[in-house]
């Protein structure tokens, strides 16, 4: 012991001083400095990274596209992550010196939480009162200034918005089976029978993906009294309001009746039920106002390849409202959030053309043109519509109005969807929806324990 | 009687005489510290710093990008223990514990039996076995959530069988999920636990067995007495390394379940990724990592002292 103890007197210097070497240098890495970087390099010329979990590499590619005619010098290079992935992968890269110059965030605490990730971005006022002058503010949908603007500065520029609450039909097999989209629960209930005779499914709902379980919820729940979800999100109602409690019960008879498909809660909104109806194995899925970009021939046929299809054919897909469940005729509610919002990373070496990007996507009209145009949300500036001339879309006829209504339609609601629901939260609602689903709680048992989950959150 | 001076086992050996120019520091020995030195930053830097500052970060209140964490002091740790999905993933990385490495054990000792007696095409069964265990749980759990998926290959198959009575939702349900995945596991890891078992058993003496063989014994006989006790150091380092990969599942539940339905095939890493990443609470992730890290330690320092035990036992 007394040799072993003298060794260690004699050498543990040397270790030390190893070890604290060792440590100054990976805390370094890990430290997660936040200091702005002070050479914001050229405005209109670098190359720049952009990472997202939103838009799909095809919408993507095209902004990129359109905003190289405007800044030929500066070349974008766009890095997409899985919705799931993103938080993984951000997180690190941003504590890290080396992460991307452009990033995603949203409001909410779904992902890329403008929450969290706030503090890793520039303030974006000054770039956005040179790009639209003094009243800005007037000029950009007021959903998408409030939602990203964390501590009294603007982190991101929002590209536009969505809306959830609709769901989309494949038209084509409903019109190949001679079937009619369903406006009620009988009519729903008969359209699924008539579908799974036929060995299609009739809707999918990824219920494993918990966070989309919240858009059914929030459909039904405002079907039965239109803004009670709104209220228990804003703690304004407790969550065992007998609103929420009959959502959650008619939820549960989604499944009983087989409206839902067979092992929904083993089931991924995405991919598994965004492919199933992208490769026409399903007629009908939850989803919102993102879908839209999936009418066009390019978005329909890039999806539905992306789906596995070895031949893609796009086929004709429509947004109808949320059938009238409870039988209250409170339908075509829609609510949603700024989609994401591209901030510019208070690390990155090319802070100054990052800006000029993030500014050009956001508030240009030639940038909020593009967003549009592809359909993948409803623009941020708020004096741009879709170009319908030139859109191509699979069936104009019957497409155009739809998409038109429903863009009217999203406008008018000022709803939120997951702006106001923290991660806990989230996951609360999410327990609430599966545990009813799989008859472990009575839609009672799951509102009360929703609500005292709630009380605990800070 | 001529006697011979051999060294025995412990002593000291004498130092051999210093080779000219060879360099000597203080009391004669070279110090070893610049030969290990880059290993030694290596390990202490990637390996013991990291867990050092998870243990820091445990103790705090912090999403994992805030400038300004709170300290809390051990509450972490506190809440972790009155977590009722802490608990609920305990349970299942022991019950998966020991159904995987019991089924896992049972497959690849008799695998490696049969493969040491001349069986033809044995080459192939041995790269069929050994094959999933290359292939990466990421390429096969699309695959695997297809295959057990509501319409999947299963159920049809058993449809068209004649045991559709048998048909379900495998992924979706709580009592059938977690048997998913431990059936994986044991379909991904067995080749792993064949080939160790079939390079243990060339080990053994043929006289041995040859011996046994002469005085009657069966196969069964031969199995039990003389095979299965040697490799028992095999197994002994099949289970420490089956109680660790438990503790560590990840990315099997993770990819084909989420952990869910209902935190059923919830473990103590999906929880953590859980934990940390989509709900940003870092500090009770890191806590949790601690507690990981220290069942793990735990795990293997049982498994090692009754294995050892049992050697000091069976040797006397």
């Amino acid at each position: 012991m007394l040799g072993s103890s003298r060794i260690w007197k004699r050498r543990l210097p040397g270790a030390a001083a190893v070890f604290t070497a060792a440590a100054l240098a990976l805390a370094g890495c890990a430290g997660g400095s936040t200091t702005e970087t002070t050479d914001k390099g050229s405005a209109d010329s670098g190359n720049i990274t952009w990472w997202g979990w939103t838009p799909d590499a095809a919408p993507a590619e095209a902004y990129i596209k359109e905003f190289s005619k405007a800044y030929p010098k500066i070349k974008v290079t766009y890095k997409k992550l899985t919705i799931d992935g993103y938080d993984a992968a951000i997180r690190p890269a941003l504590a890290s010196s080396v992460g991307p110059d452009v990033f995603d965030v949203a409001p909410g605490a779904a992902n890329g939480s403008v929450g969290i990730y706030g503090v890793n971005a520039i303030d974006l006022t000054p770039a956005v009162e040179k790009s639209l002058g003094a009243d800005w503010k007037s000029k950009l949908a007021p959903i998408g200034v409030n939602s990203l603007t964390k501590d009294g500065k603007l982190a991101a520029l929002s590209v536009g918005s969505n809306y959830a609450g609709s769901v989309w039909v494949n038209q084509d097999l409903f019109d190949k089976y001679g079937l009619k989209p369903p406006t009620n629960y009988d009519e729903w209930k008969s359209v699924c029978a008539a579908f799974k005779t036929n060995g299609v499914k009739c809707f999918v709902q990824g219920a494993a993906q918990t966070a989309f379980n919240e858009d059914t919820l929030q459909a039904i729940s405002n079907n039965v009294k239109p803004g009670v979800w709104a209220q228990a999100l804003d703690k304004k109602v407790p969550w065992t309001d007998p609103t929420i409690v009959q959502a959650l019960g008619i939820w549960k008879k989604l499944f009983d009746d087989k409206i839902m498909q067979d092992g929904a809660l083993g089931v991924q909104q995405y991919p598994d039920a965004n492919n199933d109806f992208m490769s026409g194995k399903a007629a009908m899925v939850m989803m919102g106002t993102w879908y839209m970009q999936y009418s066009t021939v390019d978005g329909s046929t890039a999806a539905i390849s992306g789906a596995g299809v070895a031949s893609p054919k796009p086929f004709t897909q429509l947004p109808i409202a949320f059938p009238d469940v409870a039988g209250t005729g409170n339908v075509g509610s829609l609510y949603g959030d700024a989609d994401f919002g591209l901030a510019v990373n208070k690390k990155s070496k090319s802070i100054a053309a990052a800006t000029t990007f993030a500014t050009w996507l956001g508030t240009s009209q030639a940038g909020q043109q593009a967003v549009g145009d592809i359909l993948n949300d409803i623009p941020a500036l708020m004096s741009v519509q879709p170009d319908w001339a030139s859109i191509k879309l699979v069936n104009p006829t019957a497409q155009q109005p739809a998409l038109e209504k429903l863009i009217s339609d999203a406008g008018k609601s000022a709803e939120p969807r997951l702006a106001t629901v923290s991660a806990d939260l989230q996951t609360a609602i999410g327990v609430a929806s599966t545990t009813v689903a799989a008859g472990q709680a009575t839609p009672e048992q799951a509102a009360a324990t929703l609500q005292s989950t709630a009380e605990k959150i800070k | 009687m001529t006697s011979t001076t051999s060294p025995k086992i412990g002593a000291r050996r004498p130092s051999p005489a210093p080779l000219p120019g060879n360099p000597r520091k203080r009391g004669g020995r070279p110090s070893g510290l610049p030969w290990i030195l880059p290993a030694f930053v290596f390990v202490v830097g990637l390996i013991y710093f990291c867990i050092v500052e998870t243990g820091y970060i445990s103790t705090l209140d912090w999403d994992g990008t805030s400038p300004t964490p709170t300290s809390v002091g051990l509450d972490n740790y506190t809440a972790i223990l009155q977590d009722p999905i802490f608990w609920k993933a305990i349970w299942h990385t022991v019950v998966f514990f020991v159904v995987t490495f019991t089924v896992q054990t049972a497959i690849g000792f008799v695998f490696a039996a049969l493969l040491h007696s001349k069986v033809r095409l044995g080459a192939v069964y041995k790269v069929l076995v050994f094959a999933p265990v290359v292939l990466a749980p990421a390429t096969m759990a699309p695959v695997f959530r297809q295959m057990f998926a509501a319409d999947g290959q299963l159920n049809w198959t058993l449809d068209h069988i004649g045991l559709g009575f048998l048909s379900q939702p495998w992924l979706a349900q709580s009592t059938t999920a977690m048997p998913v995945i431990m059936f994986i596991t044991v379909w991904q890891f067995t080749g792993l636990t064949f080939v160790l078992y079939y390079a243990a058993m060339g080990q053994i003496d043929p006289e041995t067995l040859e011996a046994a063989r002469t005085d009657g014994a069966s196969n069964l006989r031969v199995l039990r007495s003389i095979v299965w006790p040697g490799v028992r150091s095999t197994t002994v380092a099949l289970a420490m390394l089956g109680v660790i990969g438990a503790l560590k599942t990840f990315d099997v539940p993770y990819l084909v379940t989420i952990g869910g339905p209902n935190y059923s095939t919830e473990f103590l890493g999906t929880y953590i990724y859980r934990i940390s990443i989509p709900s940003a609470h870092v500090g009770y992730g890191a806590a949790l990592s601690i507690l990981l890290l220290i069942l793990a330690l735990l795990g293997a320092i049982v498994v090692a002292t009754r294995a050892n035990r049992k050697d000091g036992e069976s040797s006397v």
